[in-house]
Order: C-alpha cells, then sequence, then structure tokens
C-alpha cells in the first residue's frame, strides 16, 4: 500500500533526523500506485570507455583475495574500495536508502537477488561487456533465480553438508546415518554446531525429516523442523555459528552443518602445525536431496562507474583470475575448468575433500532457498527466533 | 520590566544558561529524537518488496500489531526465557562487578597514597583496547588448552581441563564482569573519595573499630556513590550481544535479548519487531534511570546543604 513516493518522503525524512536537521512530520498525500511493479532500470550502451573510477564494491570481508583487486587496479589504471557488511539486509538496507553509495555488489545471496531486482537496485548488465561468460557452468548463465543471468553472473557455489573430524568419526558411519550424524552425536557432546542462518539450520531440519520442499509453506512443517533444533540443545549442547571452518581443523568442533567450501578453506589455511587435512570430512545428501547455493556479483542501479564494474565482473570470470582469487578465498568460482580433478590437481583441494566440489549433476538437480514472501518469511523467523532463544 | 531584564543577575543567569546549551542539544539530538525514531520503525511499516524500514512519523498513524505480539512473547511466550535470562546475567555480573570493584574502588580512594595515580592509570588501560579484542583474547584464554585451565591445573584446583566456552552462564558472566567493571568503579572511585573523612574519623574516635566504622559509617555514605555505579554499569549490559555471542560460540542456552534486537534489526524481514524489543528494553530501563536520577538530584542537593 506504500507508495515509492512515500517511501521518499519517509527516506528524506529518516535523515533528516540523522542529520539533526529537524523534522516536520512528513506524510505523503501522493496517490497509490502499486509498488509490487518491478521498477524498470536500463543497461548501459554498447562501447563506452571505462569511468575514471574510484570502483566501489560491496562484499563480505575477506571474500575476495587483495592480490586480485591491485590487480585489477593496476591493470585499469583505477582504484578500488572495497565496503563490507554482515548480512543481506543491512547492504539492502544502506542501498535502498542512499546511505551506502556503491557499483557493483560483488556477493549478493540467490534468495535476496529477485528482491534486489524487484526493488530497482540492480541494472541489467550489457553482456557485450562480459565476454568471459562462456567459461560459467553452464547452469549459472540461465539460473532459477535471475532468468537468463539478466542482472547477475555467478561468483562463488558451494553447497550445505556435514563438516567432520574424520579422525573422531568414520566417514562411513557419518554416511549411514546421514543428517542424523547431528542429532545422533551425544559421543561429541559440547564440539557439534549448527550453521547461524535461519533459512539453512531449519531447511537441514526439514531434509531429516524428508522434506524437500524448501520453501515450504506448511507451518506443521517448519513448527517440527524448529522442536528438532531445540532437542539438540539437550541432546548435544549445539552452538550456532559459521566458524566450522576453522573450528573443525582446529578440533573444537567435531561434527558441524558446514558449506562445502569451509572445508576446502579450512584445509588449506586452519590445521595446526602436524595436523594433515586427512582429520578432515565431508558428507552431504545425494543430488537432488542437497542444498546448493552461490553467490553473484551483480552492477547497482545507482552505480557511478558502470563501465567499469562490468569490466571488473569480466575480470573475475577470467581462468586464471579466478584461480588465484579461489587460491585464496577457497570458495569455489563457478567456471567450468574447476571441477574436481582440476582443483585436486592443481593441489587446492586434497583427495579427501573431493565431495566437496559440486558435480554438474548436483548442481542442476541442487535444491535452493528461493525468496518467501513475507508472511512465510516471518514464520521461519519466529521459528528461529525461539530456537536461538534456547525455547 | 525593561530595567529587570537588564540587570547584572538576569544577565548571569542567561550567560550560565547557555552553558546548558550543548548538552540539551545533545539530549535532543541523541536520546528525544532517536527515542522517537525507534518508536516510528517500531510502529511504521516495511517496504513490500525490499523488506527496509519506512518508519511512520505520524503518531496518528502508528500500527501497534508488532509491538502486541512482541508483548505476548515476553510475557508469556518464547521471549519470556530471554528476557528472564538477560536480567539474571546481568544481576549477576552486577553482584561480581560490588563484589570486585568496591573495595578495589575504596581502597584507591580512601588508601592509596602515592600509588593513586598508577593504580587510576590501570583502571583506565583497558579503555586503551577495544571491547571486541579483549573478548577476542578471552576466548583464546578460556579454551580448553588455554592459560586459564593450565593455571588452574598448575594450583592443583582440577585435573581435567574443562571447557570454558561450552555455553555456560558463568563463562558469561565471568566477561560481563571483566568488560564493564571499570565502568563500576571510576564513578564508585570519584564518590568515595568525596565522602566526608572527618565523618569516618568522628566514628573511629567514638569507639567503633575498624569494622563497625566502616559497616555503620563508610558503607551508607557510599549508597549513593554504589547506585549511581550500578546504573551506569547494567544500562550498557542489558544491551550486550557479542559477550556471550563471543564467549559461548553461539549457544542457544546463553542467548540474551540484545541478541533477539540484533538478530531482529540486522537479518529478518520485521526490523519493527526489533524495534519493539529496544522499546520494551527500553521500559524496563527507563525505571532504573529514574531511580538513578532521583538518587543524583539527592546527592546534589546533600552536598548543597
Amino acid at each position: 500500500m506504500t507508495t515509492s513516493r512515500r517511501q521518499f518522503l519517509a527516506r528524506s525524512a529518516q535523515m533528516g533526523v540523522l542529520l539533526g536537521a529537524g523534522v516536520p512530520l512528513l506524510q505523503s498525500c501522493g496517490k497509490n500506485s502499486s509498488s509490487s511493479d518491478r521498477k524498470v532500470t536500463k543497461a548501459i550502451a554498447d562501447g563506452l570507455q571505462p569511468e575514471k573510477g574510484p570502483l566501489r564494491i560491496v562484499n563480505y570481508a575477506d571474500y575476495v583475495n587483495p592480490d586480485v583487486i591491485a590487480d585489477f587496479e593496476n591493470e585499469f589504471g583505477v582504484k578500488v574500495e572495497i565496503s563490507t557488511f554482515d548480512t543481506d539486509s543491512e547492504v539492502i538496507a544502506k542501498l535502498a536508502s542512499g546511505a551506502l553509495k556503491a557499483d557493483l555488489d560483488h556477493s549478493v545471496a540467490n534468495d535476496t537477488i529477485g528482491n534486489m531486482i524487484n526493488g530497482g537496485l540492480l541494472q541489467p548488465l550489457n553482456k557485450s561487456y562480459i565476454t568471459n561468460t562462456t567459461n560459467i557452468v553452464s547452469t549459472f548463465n540461465d539460473p532459477w533465480y535471475d532468468k537468463g543471468a539478466t542482472y547477475s553472473l555467478p561468483y562463488t557455489f558451494f553447497g550445505t553438508g556435514i563438516g567432520f573430524r574424520a579422525d573422531r568419526i568414520d566417514a562411513a558411519t557419518v554416511a549411514d546415518q546421514g543428517w542424523d550424524t547431528i542429532w545422533n552425536a551425544t559421543d561429541f557432546k559440547g564440539e557439534v554446531s549448527v550453521l547461524d542462518s535461519d533459512r539453512e539450520a531449519l531447511g537441514m531440519a526439514m531434509l531429516r525429516n524428508g522434506v524437500l520442499d524448501m520453501n515450504s509453506k506448511d507451518q506443521k512443517v517448519i513448527d517440527q523442523a524448529v522442536s528438532d533444533l531445540l532437542q539438540l540443545i539437550d541432546l548435544v549442547n549445539v552452538k550456532v555459528n559459521i566458524e566450522g571452518y576453522k573450528d573443525i581443523p582446529e578440533g573444537s568442533t567435531t561434527i558441524a552443518e558446514t558449506w562445502s567450501a569451509d572445508l576446502i578453506t579450512g584445509a588449506a589455511g586452519y590445521l595446526p602445525d602436524g595436523v594433515t587435512a586427512d582429520v578432515l570430512g565431508f558428507w552431504h545428501p545425494p543430488a537432488g536431496e542437497y542444498v546448493v547455493t552461490n553467490d553473484s556479483m551483480a552492477v547497482l542501479a545507482g552505480a557511478e562507474n558502470p563501465v567499469l564494474a562490468h569490466l571488473y565482473i569480466n575480470y573475475l570470470l577470467d581462468n586464471d583470475v579466478a584461480e588465484k582469487n579461489f587460491s585464496w578465498v577457497g570458495y569455489l568460482p563457478a567456471l567450468t575448468k574447476f571441477d574436481a580433478d582440476y582443483v585436486i590437481n592443481g593441489g587446492y583441494v586434497p583427495e579427501n575433500l573431493r565431495n566437496c566440489v559440486p558435480t554438474q549433476e548436483e548442481i542442476d538437480k541442487g535444491l535452493y532457498y528461493a525468496p518467501l514472501d513475507p508472511d512465510t518469511k516471518a514464520m521461519y523467523e519466529a521459528a528461529w527466533s525461539k530456537f536461538t532463544a534456547g525455547g | 520590566m525593561a530595567l529587570a531584564v537588564s540587570s547584572p543577575a538576569r544577565r548571569r543567569n542567561v550567560f550560565w544558561a547557555t552553558f546548558a546549551a550543548p548538552g540539551v542539544a545533545w539530549l535532543i539530538i541523541f536520546f528525544l529524537v532517536s527515542v522517537y525514531a525507534v518508536m516510528a520503525v517500531a510502529f511504521g511499516t516495511v517496504d513490500p518488496i525490499l523488506r527496509t524500514t519506512i518508519p511512520t512519523w505520524n503518531p496518528l498513524q502508528w500500527d501497534f500489531s508488532a509491538m502486541g505480539k512482541v508483548l505476548d512473547r515476553v510475557f508469556s511466550g518464547d521471549l519470556r526465557h530471554v528476557f528472564q535470562r538477560t536480567f539474571t546475567f546481568v544481576g549477576l555480573s552486577l553482584l561480581g562487578c560490588v563484589v570486585i570493584g568496591y573495595p578495589v574502588a575504596y581502597y584507591v580512594a580512601r588508601k592509596a597514597q602515592r600509588s593513586r595515580g598508577l593504580l587510576l592509570a590501570a583502571l583506565v588501560l583497558p579503555f586503551w583496547i577495544s571491547y571486541l579484542m579483549r573478548m577476542l583474547a578471552w576466548t583464546n584464554l578460556l579454551q580448553i588448552d588455554g592459560y586459564v585451565n593450565d593455571v588452574l591445573r598448575w594450583l592443583h584446583l582440577q585435573n581435567d581441563p574443562r571447557n570454558w566456552l561450552d555455553g555456560d552462564w558463568y563463562t558469561v558472566v565471568i566477561g560481563l564482569v571483566y568488560g564493564y567493571i571499570p565502568f563500576f568503579i571510576l564513578p564508585l572511585y570519584s564518590a568515595l573519595e568525596r565522602l566526608d573523612g572527618r565523618l569516618i574519623e568522628a566514628g573511629r574516635d567514638l569507639g567503633a573499630n575498624a569494622f563497625h566504622t566502616f559497616v555503620r559509617v563508610a558503607l551508607p555514605l557510599s549508597v549513593p556513590g554504589l547506585m549511581a555505579a550500578s546504573v551506569i554499569t547494567i544500562l550498557p549490559m542489558f544491551g550486550d550481544y557479542y559477550t556471550n555471542t563471543y564467549l559461548t560460540s553461539g549457544s542457544p542456552k546463553t542467548e540474551m535479548i540484545g541478541n533477539q534486537i540484533e538478530y531482529y534489526l540486522r537479518g529478518s524481514s520485521q526490523p519493527q519487531t526489533g524495534a519493539s524489543l529496544v522499546l520494551v528494553l527500553m521500559a524496563f530501563l527507563f525505571v532504573l534511570m529514574v531511580y538513578y536520577l532521583v538518587t543524583t538530584i539527592r546527592q546534589q542537593r546533600a552536598a548543597e546543604r
């Protein structure tokens, strides 16, 4: 029921408050126009010269190799400025209010992209600047969250499974029990964690109950998931965090719901001296029950350096640049070159973590977290709040 | 009357009143307007697509549905435990601050002679390091192979190393006491330093021993200082959400109300719920704030007499 004009006024008022400028109680008397209409943004024209920069990027902390950024700066003769954020809602709030001005969102989650497109925060890509799309795993050139990859191109991809200490629990035992491993881990009380993410943790509990619709609107399904998660507090003294990438190699966590990339990162950088990657293990459900997620790069609607932003995306999709970046971040680039054989032979991933690289079949049949309507989202959020509050 | 306006007394009043202007401006911008903004968010709406806040500034259009749900959950639902837990943690931490902080403040204010400057510097020193860095340091000290367990084993106080980061209430209380005790000691110190030493000497002269002088004279005189120090300490403790997160690896057993506020404001599609929780917490804290103001005013009156 809110009009975009009213939003504009409300936001101006909000800024007024922040600046201490005194606030007339602004209320819109503008005509209501349906705000669910997609806001139209236009792609840039062909053949433009790159701007002088600086290129302003928003990204999670430590999610791109600083050397890759330095290389880009040298090659294109521009400065790159990175602002970091913790959650998608945080970056959307800042972009929507105008508090943050940037050219490129480096890592949009795929349940967020649709909202950002509909909310007019992204601009369509002009692929004439991005020749490296041929390197991309084909699925991601026409993904479910952005048909035809009109607004976004993939940065990294990974799946959700169980990371574990193979020296403490047998890989075959984990494979045998599947998600029950987490509920059965009474021998490892206090050394068990689930992801600090409402969708991921509740979704995992749903999968364990045989629910394959990760976007279920059924209150009963969600209630069951949260009551199962609550059991974990007494059963295994569960922790809620995203620290598996270091806590598993360092040994304080034995069994954790983690992303496949966490094990690759952990093997590369977090094993204590004298400990080899053999102690690490990863299990994930079979194709069709396996959640495969990716982060995407997208040019923001308010970009002042849109050409440069396009060139940056193209740069990151170059095989050599992507390899240099992968060697530092540990999250697989969504490029065909980086299959399991390539990353294992290259020494980036140990052989025992081969299943951390999703196969083409796993990607194609991958389950995913779709954007939810407000009521359903509120249901998941209330369930999550109940779990993290300890019941 | 025209004469009165330009009288020296009146002019002096205007002169001194301008000294209060920065404070008043500060109060208006950073307290009243901020609280009003929180209310506008709590009783406002969200963007239907982006789920970002759209504050409603006109009180006539306020929507109290999110607040209603929050009150239900706080008083009879799943958030009651979080509030109870938060109050318990803060209460125990305050107790810790009093037990450790009062003797320290008393010693520095009344007993320390030449070492006073050095001790005061030591009390201020923790402020040089960011709170988060200090908590991260504790996670290293408290981990299974950390120094805390080493020391306890060396003292033969425990044989098996304890996992201090396992989601136990006492770890959070230790962290809160450590983190906030300078905020407790410094105001208490300044109150104790102003105690009239002649009253204590009179107590001794009239035959009370050291213990009785302390309990009957010094302690009652330091109650207003204790109250002020307590309020200053527990207000930020109530909003804390990182101490427990860092020290228990995110255990649901130690979640405080600050974590719920952070989740709803930063990671959810219902910022109104987060803002409503802020208001509920503020309502509780308002009572404490009023008490603090009343005691300071009483103290001032007593000093003027």
